[in-house]
């Protein structure tokens, strides 16, 4: 995957630079703002995944922002700032941003966006989660490369896990994709979040309730 | 903002506006009487010319005969050329003598008397006035009666009217220079201390906030009054920034004295075991650090006496759902089972919404630090309620009031800012929001309760 890291921070971005390297993407740093514009400026610049500081030298991270979202509603983007006032965040997101952390974060939060925004992003076919795998053309799991075939309530529900893997997805959203928004299905959920947990190979995938909320799928191990 | 009128413009229009009318009516008024003064004066001429040709009207050979004194006419003529008319008419308005038939006057009848009428006239294409006399002969034998009209063109009296009007006009226009001139003195004068206003304004050093000191009129001084009011209310706001550098400053050296010495030493030692440790607490530390430096800056956006809140319609329920999914992972890698528990629907309040998030984070945080293995958030309605319930040692009653104080620590805690609850009792106060503290549900923990006011409809 091709990254851009736009950061003014030397150090932060050397770290930075190192982690997501380390994980096998193409990483490319700009410390300012305007080069950001510039190298973003057209339609077929080529970045997978945007990490943007919001307070940068030259042009303002909301601007550069704002200056991508005006051509290209599709790249996601991972907002990166120590102004911590959630007020921003607010202002980021609105302004088209996927995500957002505020500094300092821990690297593996890092990590673990930005592989949850790549995989929502993804312009492969193929979603994976340590064993598991769904071709997303046919809707079929594989666990470590064998069929794994599921009933259709908890295959739909264990894609909807799987996209967003890493996070809890609350039970209304869950009921929504998974069953189509049937009345019954706050009570069916947990008989199928059950089962679809029964089947799961323990130890290396995990389904946990997030109580009151719903449901987080990761991997294990 | 609108454009504004020059208020010496303003002042001098309202001034001048009466002044200019009054002005006016004066002129008019001299006219007036200046033709009323030339008419008297030469109205008594022609009283006193009608005065003496009746006395000259005698009876002769069975009629009426004057003999015309020179003197009368010359009287009505004067230096002015008018020409001079006059008239002797019968009772039974025959025309006796004169030099013109002037016609009759409609008043002049048996009980008009012995008096003269006078009235304005266009007769021939000239403007007269004429005066009328009825009398009768004052011979014992005959007492017939008889009329003598006079009249003379108005020369005369216009030349008096306008001589007149002359003198009293320079004195209106001499009188009205001077209102003028003392008016724009005056409009000037009084609107000397806004410009003093102004002058003290401009020369001060912006970074200054001290009252404005300047004697003025009262209405000048409310203005100066209200100016050192804002200006009382910036230094308050700049009070509380001078403190929270300080504070922060202070706070935040300290950490990074324990960094500083902790890598210093490190850098001293060889063994990469000691080297790890040495990372693994710099690591915690600038952490904890970082978290301090944003919760003084949340602490002090609170504590200012001019923030204004902005409240909106928010719903309870999307808040602690928003801060358990924030949280959740955290929480889980430390061990610590985060939950919601809401409310059915919507648990509608006015609020702010980062500031409730900022309330839970920094509970939530509290919790973790304290050795709560279970948190849960949750929403009650009527009153809309939030609640942060924990299974941690608690706080002893008599110390609940004191963990709000800011940089209040709990005995046993050696990482905790002492900021957290003091930021949320800063963010209920914010809402109007009551906030409790209070023993868990079995006795143990600590629970946590914003009270807010039912949202207005």
């Amino acid at each position: 995957m091709r990254l851009l890291l736009v950061e003014d921070d030397a150090l932060l971005a050397d770290s930075l630079l190192t982690l997501l390297r380390a994980e096998g993407h193409q990483v490319e740093h700009l410390a300012d703002g305007d080069a950001a514009l510039a190298r973003l400026a057209s339609p077929g610049h080529g970045v997978d995944l945007l990490l943007l500081d919001l307070n940068l030298p030259g042009a303002g991270g909301l601007t550069v922002l704002e200056a991508l979202r005006r051509h290209d509603r599709e790249t996601p983007v991972l907002v990166l700032t120590a102004r911590g006032a959630v007020e921003d965040r607010v202002r980021g997101l609105d302004l088209g941003a996927d995500d957002y952390l505020g500094k300092p974060f821990a690297l593996d939060v890092l990590e673990a966006r930005v592989r949850a925004l790549l995989r929502r992003h993804a312009r492969t076919a193929r979603l994976v989660l340590g064993p598991l795998e769904l071709d997303a053309a046919t809707l079929g799991f594989t666990l470590d490369g064998e069929p794994f075939p599921l009933p259709p309530r908890e295959q739909r529900l264990l894609a909807c896990l799987l996209r967003h893997a890493g996070e809890p997805v609350e039970k209304a959203r869950l009921v929504e994709e998974a069953f189509g928004g049937d009345p019954m299905g706050d009570n069916a959920i947990e008989v199928t979040v059950h089962r679809l947990r029964k089947r799961l190979p323990a130890g290396r995938l995990a389904l946990r309730t997030v109580r009151g909320l719903g449901y987080l799928l990761e991997a294990e191990g | 903002m609108r454009v504004a009128h020059s208020l010496y413009g303003r002042l001098l229009a309202w001034l001048a506006l009466p002044l200019l009318s009054l002005g006016a009516l004066l002129l008019l008024q001299a006219g007036w009487q200046a033709k009323a003064t030339a008419d008297r004066a030469h109205d008594r001429l022609l009283d006193a010319a009608s005065l003496a040709i009746a006395e000259q009207v005698q009876w002769q050979d069975g009629r009426l005969w004057l003999d015309l004194p020179p003197a009368a006419l010359e009287m009505l003529a004067g230096d002015a050329e008018e020409r001079v008319f006059y008239s002797l008419v019968d009772q039974q308005g025959r025309h006796i003598t004169g030099n013109a038939e002037l016609p009759a006057h409609p008043g002049a009848d048996a009980e008009s008397g012995d008096t003269l009428l006078y009235r304005d006239l266009e007769w021939q294409g000239l403007a007269l006035r004429q005066g009328v006399r009825r009398s009768r002969l004052e011979d014992w034998r005959n007492r017939e009666r008889f009329e003598v009209r006079v009249a003379h063109t108005r020369e005369g009296r216009d030349a008096l009217r306008q001589a007149l009007l002359r003198g009293n006009l320079a004195g209106i226009l001499g009188m009205g220079a001077l209102a003028v001139a003392s008016l724009l003195l005056a409009v000037r004068a009084a609107l000397k201390p806004l410009t003093r206003l102004r002058h003290a304004i401009r020369a001060r050093d912006p970074r200054t906030l001290v009252p404005l000191e300047l004697s003025l009129p009262r209405e000048l001084a409310e203005l100066r009054e209200a100016l050192n009011e804002l200006l009382v209310r910036m230094r308050r706001v700049r009070a509380n920034q001078e403190r929270f550098i300080g504070d922060a400053s202070h706070q935040l050296r300290t950490p990074l004295a324990g960094i500083s010495a902790r890598a210093e030493l490190a850098l001293r030692d060889t063994d990469p075991e000691a080297w790890r440790d040495a990372l693994t607490t710099i690591q915690a530390t600038s952490e904890r650090t970082a978290r301090l430096a944003m919760q003084l800056l949340s602490l002090t956006r609170l504590d200012n006496p001019e923030y204004q809140a902005t409240h909106r319609p928010l719903d309870l329920n999307a808040c602690v759902r928003r801060a358990v999914r924030d949280h959740w992972t955290s929480c889980r890698q430390a061990g610590v089972d985060l939950g919601a528990e809401c409310a059915e629907g919507e648990v509608a309040v006015n609020g702010t919404e980062w500031q409730l998030e900022e309330a839970l984070a920094n509970l939530i945080d509290n919790a973790r630090r304290y050795g709560a293995r279970r948190i849960t958030l949750a929403t009650l309605r009527s009153p809309p309620r939030l609640v942060v319930e924990d299974d941690g040692p608690g706080i002893a009653p008599e110390r609940r009031l004191l963990a709000l104080r800011p940089f209040h620590r709990g005995r046993d805690d050696g990482e905790g800012s002492g900021l957290g609850l003091a930021i949320v009792d800063g963010i209920a106060r914010t809402h109007r929001a009551r906030l409790t503290l209070d023993a868990g549900a079995e006795g143990g923990g600590l629970r946590v309760e914003l009270r807010f006011a039912e949202p207005s409809p």
